[in-house]
C-alpha cells in the first residue's frame, strides 16, 4: 500500500518547460475570446516556482460514497434506481446491481427503465436525505476521529494520524471504517494520503492507496484522470484540448501560465493537494446530547427523594441547554433497580422547552401513574434532540390588565394534560371540504397549524363574526342558517340503525319529519360511497335529530340516527 | 330614621336580592337570547363561576343555548384575544361544521377524553384554573357538593366559566353552582327553568330561542 517510489524527475523539476504542443494550444487559447472568459479574474499572490512540500502531521482518510443517492433512498437487492428530472425528462441517475444487471443504465428514462423491468422500485432523488445520511455518517464516523470534514455531495474526510496507535495501525483501522459503512449498507471507496484534496481525489477515483510520506503525492496523483477534479466541463475539455488529460500532465504547465488561464484559485487547488500549502478544514461536530446519571447510597422507593433528584437532574438539563441556547421537546428518565430491569418515562412537550420547573411539573404528573416495580439503584436523564431555542420578546409586567396570550401557556395546559391522559385523548378540531358528513372534520393534534385548504370552508366565510355584539351575531347567524342547510352539534361516532314502525323510523317513539329530505350521493369514487337522505326529525320527547334513509345498495331502505341538533 | 334604615342595610348580614346584584355584582355575558337575559342577574351568564346545566336526554338544545355565548368568546375583540373554549368528556363527536355555522372559531377548541372518570374533574380543574380557557364544559357523571366547590373556586381563580352538564337526578343534589339551570324539551320549544341563580330569582322561561 505503501508507495516509497520517488516521484519522476520531471515533475520535482520546479518549472518544467513546457511542450512545443502545449505552446501552439495556448496561443489558440488567447484567439478564442469564449474560453478567455474562463479566467477568473481575481487572482491569488502565487509564487511562480513550485513551493516545496511543508511537513504535514496528518493523514487523511478519504471516505468517497458513490452510491449514496441510492443507497439513502432504498437498500434492497431487488432492482431499484434513482431518477432525477432534467430539462423535463425523468432520467435514472443511479441503479443498484440488480438493476445494472437487467440493463438499467444511467441516462436512461424512466419510460424506459420500466419497459425493461416492470417491477422496479424508482426512486425520485432526495438531496436533502443524502446531507442527512451524510452527516449522520459524519456522526458516526467520531468513533475513529476527533477531526470529520463533510464534502457534499457524497464524501467524508476524517483525519486518522491520531488515531492509529489506538486502532493498531493504519490497516486495522481502515478495516474497520470499511466494515463499519458496509454493515450501515453503504458502498464505499477508500483512500488515504497527508493533504485532504489528494485524499478526495485519489477516494473519488476508487485508488485504494495509502500514501503516508508527503513528497509520494505528486506520483500517486499524476496519472489520476482531471475529471475527479470535480472542476466544471468547460475548465476540463479545454485542459483535454490542450492535451492534458491527467493530473499529471497539468502540473507539469507553467505556473503562471496556468494560474493565468485557469485562475489561481486552481492553482492552489494543486498546491493544497500536493502539501505544499495549509489545507484547513471545517470539522464537524454532531449534535451535542445531554446524559446526566445520579448513584442512590442505597435503594429507594420515597417518591419524594427520587423527585427531588429528578429535579436537580433537570436542573443541569436547562444549564446545559442555557448555555448552548438550545431547548429541547423530549426528555427520558431511566430508572435502574437492582433486580428488575429499567423503568424508562419519556416526557414530552409542545413546544421544544428548557426551562427545569415545566419539565418537572410534567414529570410530577407522569410519575403519579406510574408504578415502580422496585426500589430505584440509580437515575439517567437523557436530554433529547436539541433545537434552537426560539425565545419570544414579552412585554415588562408593568400592565398587568393586559390581557395574558393564550397561546404559550395553553400548550402547557394541554402538555400536562396529556401527560396524565395519554396524547391521542387531547386534540384539536379542524374542517375537511368534503360532503360525506363524517368526513367532513377530523381531529387535529393540538395546537398544528391548520391547513389552509379546510379553514376557508364557506360556512366559516358566510360571515364574519369579530366584532360583532352578541345579540347582533345571534340575529345574523339566523339570517346565515336559513341559507345553509343545518348541521347537528352532536354527531354520533357510528350512524346508530333505528327501528321503523310501518315504515316510520322510531327513536323513543315514532319520529315526526320536520324537514327534509337532503340528498348525498357522492363518494363513488372510493369504497365509502354514501347514497342517503337526510332528514330532520323530532322524538315525541322534543329532542331534535338529524337520520337518513340509507338508499344504498339493499333496495328496502333502513333509516339511521347520524347526530342531534342538541 | 332614613340613617337608621342605612345603617341596619351596612349589615352584612342582610341580602337585598336582585337589586343588590344588579348595583354591585358581575356584569354578565349576554347568552344572545333575550327572554333568557332578562332572568339572569347581570344580564347574562355569570362568567368566572359554575354554571351547572340538568337535562333528561342529550341534544334537547342544551348546547344551543351556549353557541351565541361560545362564539362571541372563541373570536378575538379589541380588548381581548381570542378564548379557548375546553370540551372535556363530551358524549358524542361535537361536529366542527355545525359549530362552524354557529360562528364558533374551531381553531381555539380543545377536546378532552379521559380515559378514566375521576379524570375529568382533574382535568376539568386544570383546564380552569390554567387560566387559559375561556369555557370549560364538561360531561361529569358524578359532580358532589366538594367537587362543585372545587370548580366554583377553579373557575374563579382562572377568570373561567365552567358549565357542567348533569343528569335530571342530580338536582337535588347540594352544589356550589351560580346559576343551575334546568333544560326541558317544552310545547313549541325548548323550555329553561332557572333553579338557583346567585343573586337573582328562579324562573321559567319558556321556548328561550323563539
Amino acid at each position: 500500500m505503501v508507495s516509497s517510489r520517488k516521484p519522476p524527475a520531471a515533475l520535482r523539476e520546479a518549472s518544467p518547460t513546457p511542450s512545443l504542443k502545449s505552446k501552439s494550444k495556448r496561443a489558440r487559447l488567447h484567439s478564442s475570446p469564449e474560453q478567455l472568459s474562463l479566467v477568473p479574474t481575481a487572482s491569488v499572490d502565487l509564487p511562480s516556482t513550485r513551493l516545496p512540500v511543508i511537513a504535514l502531521r496528518q493523514l487523511w482518510l478519504g471516505a468517497y460514497l458513490p452510491l449514496l443517492s441510492l443507497e439513502a433512498l432504498v437498500q434492497s437487492s431487488e432492482p431499484a434506481a434513482v431518477f432525477e428530472e432534467q430539462h423535463g425528462i425523468r432520467k435514472i441517475l443511479l441503479g443498484n446491481a440488480a438493476a445494472h444487471a437487467a440493463g438499467i443504465s444511467p441516462g436512461l428514462s424512466i419510460n424506459a427503465a420500466l419497459a425493461l423491468i416492470p417491477t422496479v422500485q424508482l426512486e425520485e432523488r432526495n438531496l436533502a436525505r443524502e446531507a442527512r445520511v451524510l452527516k449522520d455518517l459524519a456522526e458516526w464516523s467520531e468513533e475513529f476521529t476527533a477531526f470529520t470534514s463533510i464534502e457534499a455531495p457524497s464524501l467524508l474526510l476524517l483525519e486518522i494520524a491520531g488515531s492509529q496507535k489506538l486502532f493498531g495501525g493504519i490497516k486495522p483501522l481502515r478495516k474497520r471504517i470499511v466494515h463499519g459503512f458496509k454493515s450501515q449498507g453503504f458502498h464505499v471507496a477508500i483512500a488515504i494520503a497527508p493533504t485532504p484534496l489528494a485524499a478526495t481525489w485519489l477516494a473519488k477515483a476508487g485508488r485504494k492507496v495509502c500514501i503516508r510520506d508527503a513528497r509520494n503525492l505528486v506520483g500517486k496523483l499524476g496519472p489520476l484522470p482531471i475529471s475527479c477534479l470535480d472542476w466544471p466541463d468547460k475548465v476540463c475539455q479545454s485542459l483535454r484540448g490542450m492535451g492534458v488529460n491527467s493530473i499529471g500532465e497539468a502540473l507539469r504547465l507553467p505556473r503562471q501560465g496556468f494560474a493565468k488561464r485557469f485562475g489561481a484559485s486552481r492553482l492552489l487547488e494543486f498546491d493544497r493537494a500536493t502539501g505544499c500549502m495549509p489545507d484547513p478544514r471545517v470539522n464537524y461536530r454532531g449534535p451535542e446530547h445531554f446524559v446526566a446519571d445520579y448513584d442512590l447510597n442505597e435503594e429507594e422507593s420515597d417518591a419524594a427523594l427520587i423527585l427531588n433528584i429528578c429535579q436537580k437532574l433537570l436542573a443541569q438539563l436547562e444549564h446545559f441547554l442555557l448555555t448552548r441556547q438550545l431547548a429541547v421537546q423530549h426528555v427520558e428518565f431511566i430508572f435502574f433497580h437492582l433486580q428488575e430491569p429499567a423503568t424508562h418515562l419519556s416526557l414530552g412537550c409542545v413546544q421544544a422547552d428548557r426551562v427545569a420547573q415545566h419539565w418537572f411539573d410534567l414529570l410530577e404528573i407522569k410519575f403519579d401513574c406510574m408504578n415502580l416495580s422496585a426500589p430505584i439503584i440509580a437515575i439517567q436523564l437523557c436530554g433529547g434532540h436539541g433545537q434552537r431555542f426560539d425565545a419570544e420578546t414579552s412585554a415588562l409586567p408593568f400592565n398587568r390588565e393586559k390581557p395574558q396570550r393564550y397561546n404559550t401557556s395553553m400548550a402547557h395546559l394541554a402538555e400536562r394534560l396529556s401527560a396524565r391522559i395519554g396524547e391521542e385523548a387531547v386534540h384539536g378540531v379542524m374542517m375537511v371540504a368534503e360532503h360525506r358528513p363524517q368526513y367532513a372534520w377530523r381531529y387535529r393534534e393540538a395546537f398544528s397549524d391548520v391547513p389552509k385548504c379546510a379553514s376557508t370552508s364557506f360556512y366559516s366565510r358566510s360571515f364574519d363574526t369579530s366584532g360583532i355584539d352578541t345579540p347582533e351575531l345571534l340575529a345574523d347567524i339566523r339570517r346565515t342558517n336559513s341559507l345553509v342547510l343545518r348541521r347537528p352539534l352532536w354527531m354520533l361516532q357510528a350512524p346508530e340503525p333505528l327501528l321503523t314502525d310501518d315504515n316510520r323510523p322510531c327513536y323513543q317513539g315514532v319520529l315526526l319529519l320536520l324537514d327534509g329530505p337532503e340528498r348525498l350521493e357522492t363518494g363513488w369514487w372510493d369504497s365509502e360511497g354514501i347514497a342517503r337522505d337526510y332528514f330532520v326529525a323530532k322524538t315525541p320527547q322534543g329532542v331534535n335529530l338529524w337520520i337518513y334513509r340509507d338508499r344504498g345498495k339493499n333496495r328496502n331502505a333502513s333509516w339511521y340516527l347520524h347526530g342531534m341538533f342538541g | 330614621m332614613s340613617d337608621a334604615l342605612e345603617n341596619l342595610l351596612k349589615n352584612p348580614r342582610i341580602w337585598r336580592g336582585q337589586a343588590q346584584a344588579k348595583g354591585a355584582g358581575w356584569e354578565g355575558l349576554a347568552s344572545g337570547y333575550p327572554k333568557l337575559d332578562q332572568h339572569l342577574p347581570g344580564g347574562g351568564w355569570p362568567q368566572h363561576a359554575l354554571t351547572e346545566i340538568f337535562l333528561d336526554h342529550y341534544g334537547t338544545g342544551e348546547l344551543q343555548l351556549l353557541m351565541p355565548a361560545l362564539a362571541g368568546l372563541s373570536q378575538p375583540r379589541e380588548d381581548r384575544e381570542a378564548g379557548w373554549i375546553t370540551w372535556i368528556a363530551p358524549p358524542f363527536d361535537p361536529y366542527p361544521p355545525a359549530l362552524s355555522q354557529w360562528g364558533v372559531n374551531l381553531a381555539r377548541i380543545l377536546i378532552v377524553r379521559p380515559k378514566q372518570p375521576q379524570d375529568v374533574l382533574w382535568a376539568a380543574e386544570q383546564a380552569l384554573s390554567s387560566g387559559n380557557c375561556a369555557a370549560v364544559l364538561l360531561w361529569s357523571g358524578e359532580l358532589d357538593d366538594t367537587a362543585s366547590r372545587r370548580l366554583q373556586l377553579a373557575a374563579e381563580t382562572g377568570q373561567s366559566w365552567a358549565i357542567a352538564f348533569r343528569s335530571l337526578q342530580a338536582i337535588s343534589q347540594p352544589s356550589a353552582a351560580a346559576l343551575r339551570i334546568r333544560v326541558t324539551a317544552g310545547e313549541t320549544g325548548t323550555d329553561l327553568g332557572i333553579l338557583k341563580s346567585r343573586g337573582g330569582r328562579p324562573a321559567v322561561v319558556r321556548d328561550y330561542a323563539g
